[in-house]
């Protein structure tokens, strides 16, 4: 069973930016193609709702940490594909250094008590 | 900073990105449906959602909001117009109001730093004095370290040019005066320190912009042109531009350099006496000081005076500022006034906001229908509280945008009435356009809230609501109806009671000896030949002599206690023959003798408060070592203070110190106009130099009365249009009772119910609000008017007549207001509402 990211589930709020930042590390990616690259590398654990990838990536392109430019889709569609600007990158690294600080203390309690 | 630049750019690119989201979604369910999914959301909401990410949502809900308001609006041009209208009279009343209030008050002359000038006046505990004497402030102005300049205007009586009849306004100014104003001349020059300081410098005069149009046909050629001032030869150095800005708003015709004042008037000690207050002092604050310590400076300097010369300072002195860069320096008394007339503008927009709220009430059911299919189909009781907001401060701009145009057209009647200077103009500034805005947003708030609240709620309609609203509104406009008839009261009193004094044949002949130079010998012997030659006229019934005359330039008064009741103490100092001259009846004792001394005469108020009951006369008056007797009664003339009911006056005879200041009083035994010509030879033969002042009592009696007569037609109108608002706001509220209660006033008529019984039963709701209403209102105003009573020309703040008189009348258009629309319940056509029904 696939598991939705909500912010309701438990799962951390900002969650999704951090995850939607870190697959455009590498290259921009149209909204369909990131979705499918997080359920893909979580490994079909994970599936991102268009009601929330589409409000999510809005934000974070008036945060400015993504820019949107045009591109063709694999299937040859005019579409738009969003890229990492610097601030995001800078963004990404500070959420994943915050993010490791706090599942290595999780992991250290879960372990020790 | 750019995430703001981002979200700007978002709304103003927002329907090419709208478009750019949706093609991304297209393409997302595309692939989705490609890979077997087809379970993609609604990209309508979740385009929603996604913009709402852009932070603009507000805003578009906004403009739908405002669009479907203007369409609910213009579906009803009747209510619209209506509402518009009791806006704009409530709101135009109030921005007139303001309008004049900045411009007096707020607006900074358009002169060079503003900010930095201060007025500063003699002030003690017990005394003040808008003026000092010349040598004082030449002595401030040397040892003021705080003030980078000191201003003084030496104001003197009219002066006459060549030969004219009609005299001009003249001031005597300090040659800084222009430079510190930063005014330039429309033609030659304007005083300089370097040129017109000294009082060998050629005798030099510049006249203002009206004078030189009037006077000299506007001809520039009359710059460098020698003309007379009171008989001494002077040249015309320059005109001052048409709008020029000076300070205290005054705008006198001619200006002289106060150096050269003892050679334009011959004799004058002015600028060399000590005790002789005569010039208005202003200074401008040197850079980075405040006015705090330009004060505590001042003061050190009016104790080191003090030292030197210690005729020249009163007891407790010490010299106060207040900002001086306005049109008008505002004294304690004037805020007074200024908070009162806020208080009826204000009482005027809340009978507009209670009557609109009434109508917006009674609106509301018409609109029940439309509410609930707005609800039925999702809207949430935020949203439509919000829409019915959004109409409510829709109808407020509107409102607003016309009162403001009102308001405008009356700054501009008002300039133009006034004589105002030319540098004042009607276009609002920032002040009177940010008080729209705050007016608009209170008055939405006011008259929109309760309606919006109870439609939102969906709640039956309270009556309570709508009654409180009647007893506001009734409330409100009894106070202004019962304020203007006191007022109108007022106003009648003085012109057709007797002022304690026979005005109508007065004449007053003021010599200023003493500004002349003249000893009291000297004026003595004028003012004898004066008087002598005086009685010779045909025509003159009699002449005395008095220090301060009727509606004179100076006032002098002191206010005390007696028994607990506050009275004004007006002293004055007059020879034997002053009460006959003035038709001041004697009541009791006797008048003075010539050349008493330690006795008084005191008007009939004054015994009556100070020893009621007892014999006055013998009585001592005065503090300290020199007590005088009281000799005699007369009748209260409040000859200093017509307007002033607790004026109380003590008459002193006049002593040969007293006589260089002494002024002619003339009784005429037919029309005194045709006096003026033979007084002005006689004076003119006894010395050319003095050239009187004379006035005519009836004339300065009737000016000041007509302005009572402004103000009371000013607060008259106020006090109708808040009545008709009333008005208009019952008819409306009784027709949508009737119209609601339609099927039981049917049925009632039916059963048999007489009209006397169907019209109670219709109005019953009404009566209790409107009683509440007259209650309040009455007592609101016999609370406030009090501030009203030295206005009121002796009609006592609680006149019972003009309580009942406004009563009576508001009464009465209520009561028609509510039986109009009620009638129409009486002339129902019973079979069809009983069968429609």
């Amino acid at each position: 069973m696939p598991m939705s990211i909500r912010p309701k589930d438990g799962m951390p709020p900002g969650a999704l930016p951090m995850l939607i930042l870190r697959v455009l590390q590498s290259n921009s990616l149209h909204g369909y193609a990131i979705a499918q690259r997080i359920h893909l590398l979580s490994s079909e654990v994970l599936a991102v709702e268009e009601g929330l990838l589409y409000p999510t990536l809005q934000k974070m392109l008036v945060k400015g940490w993504v820019t949107a430019e045009w591109g063709i889709s694999e299937t040859n569609r005019k579409v738009r594909f969003y890229r990492l600007t610097p601030a995001g990158r800078a963004h990404l690294k500070a959420e994943l250094a915050g993010y490791d600080r706090v599942t290595q203390a999780i992991q250290d309690i879960l372990r020790t008590a | 900073m750019g995430e703001l630049w981002r979200r700007f750019s978002y709304l103003f690119n927002r329907s090419r990105l709208d478009a750019e989201l949706e093609a991304d979604m297209e393409f997302h369910r595309e692939m989705a449906a490609r890979a077997g999914r087809n379970n993609f959301g609604n990209t309508l909401r979740m385009r929603e959602q996604s913009r709402e990410a852009w932070g603009w949502t507000w805003l578009d809900r906004l403009i739908q909001d405002l669009h479907y308001g203007v369409r609910i609006l213009a579906r009803a041009p009747g209510f619209t117009l209506m509402a518009v209208l009791i806006l704009a009279i409530g709101i135009g009343v109030n921005v007139s109001a303001f309008s004049f209030f900045n411009m007096v008050a707020l607006k900074p002359l358009p002169i060079r730093d503003p900010a930095s000038i201060v007025r500063l006046e003699r002030r003690s505990l017990d005394a003040y004095t808008s003026e000092m004497a010349y040598p004082s402030f030449l002595f401030y102005q040397q040892h003021a370290q705080t003030l980078s300049a000191a201003i003084a205007v030496l104001g003197v009586p009219p002066m006459q040019i060549d030969d004219d009849l009609q005299l001009t306004g003249a001031s005597f100014v300090t040659p800084n005066y222009f430079t510190e104003l930063g005014a330039h001349a429309a033609f030659g020059r304007l005083f300089e320190p370097s040129l017109d300081a000294s009082p060998s410098a050629p005798p030099a005069v510049i006249l203002s912009y009206e004078l030189w149009q009037h006077r000299f046909s506007g001809d520039p050629s009359i710059v460098g042109r020698a003309i007379h001032i009171n008989k001494r030869p002077a040249t015309i150095i320059g005109i001052t531009s048409y709008d020029l800005a000076s300070f205290g708003g005054q705008h006198p015709a001619l200006w002289m350099p106060i150096a050269q004042q003892p050679y334009f008037i011959e004799g004058s000690k002015a600028l060399s006496d000590w005790t002789d207050s005569t010039v208005r002092m202003w200074g401008r604050l040197a850079p980075g000081v405040s006015a705090k310590a330009a004060e505590q400076e001042l003061r050190a300097l009016t104790d080191q005076l003090r030292k030197q010369h210690p005729e020249a300072v009163w007891d407790n002195e010490f010299i106060q500022s207040s900002p001086g860069g306005h049109l008008q320096v505002m004294q304690p008394q004037m805020y007074r006034i200024a908070a009162m007339v806020a208080v009826l503008t204000l009482l005027i927009l809340a009978v507009a906001c209670a009557n609109l709220g009434g109508l917006m009430l009674a609106r509301a059911v018409a609109r029940q229908h439309e509410i609930g299919i707005r609800i039925a189909i999702g809207a949430g009781r935020a949203r439509i509280l919000r829409q019915l907001l959004t109409e409510s401060l829709l109808l407020s701009s509107l409102g607003s945008i016309v009162g403001l145009a009102l308001g405008c057209l009356v700054i501009r009647l008002l300039l133009t009435s006034l004589d105002a200077p030319r540098w004042l103009s009607v276009i609002p500034d920032w002040r009177v356009l940010a008080f729209t805005a705050v007016v608009t947003l209170l008055s939405a708030a006011f008259f929109g809230l309760a309606p919006a609240l109870q439609i939102a709620r969906q709640r039956q309609q309270k009556t309570l609501v709508r009654q409180l609203l009647v007893a506001a509104q009734v409330a409100a406009s009894c106070i202004l109806l019962i304020v203007a008839a006191l007022l109108l009261r007022a106003t009648q009193h003085a012109l057709f009671t007797d002022p304690g004094f026979g005005y109508q044949q007065l004449i007053s002949v003021d010599a200023q000896l003493g500004k002349h130079g003249y000893s009291s010998q000297a004026a003595s012997t004028y003012l004898d030949q004066m008087q002598n030659r005086l009685r010779a006229l045909p025509g003159v019934r009699s002449v005395s002599l008095v220090k301060l005359p009727p509606l004179g330039h100076i006032v002098s008064n002191s206010r005390t206690e007696i028994n607990g009741r506050a009275v004004t103490l007006y002293p004055n100092w007059v020879d034997p023959g002053f009460f006959a001259t003035m038709g001041i009846p004697l009541k009791t004792g006797r008048t003075f003798f010539p050349n008493e001394k330690h006795a008084v005469i005191v008007s009939e108020s004054f015994a009556r408060q100070q020893w009621s009951g007892q014999n006055p006369l013998g009585q001592q008056i005065g503090d300290g070592t020199t007590k005088d007797t009281v000799i005699g009664v007369v009748g209260d003339a409040h000859i200093n203070a017509l307007n002033d009911d607790d004026a109380a006056e003590q008459y002193w005879p006049a002593q040969q110190d007293d006589m260089p200041g002494m002024v002619v009083i003339v009784r005429a035994t037919g029309e005194p106009g045709s006096l003026a010509a033979p007084i002005k030879s006689i004076s003119e033969s006894l010395d050319p130099k003095a050239m009187p002042e004379i006035r005519q009592i009836k004339l300065l009696y009737r000016e000041d009365v007509s302005r009572l007569e402004m103000i009371a037609s000013v607060v008259s109108a106020i006090g109708l249009a808040a009545v008709s608002l009333a008005a208009i706001g019952l008819i409306g509220l009784v027709a949508f009772t009737v119209s609601q209660r339609t099927k039981e006033i049917a049925i009632r008529i039916a059963l048999g119910a007489r009209p006397r019984a169907v019209l109670t039963a219709v109005l019953h709701q009404y009566i209790w609000p409107v009683a509440l209403g007259l209650v309040a209102g009455a007592a609101c105003a016999a609370f406030a008017s009090r501030v009203l009573r030295v206005g009121l020309y002796g009609v006592s703040n609680l006149d019972p007549t003009s309580y009942v008189a406004a009563i009576a009348a508001l009464l009465a258009i209520v009561l028609a207001a509510a039986l109009l629309p009620a009638r129409r319940a009486l002339r129902l056509d019973l079979a069809r509402t009983l069968h429609y029904e």
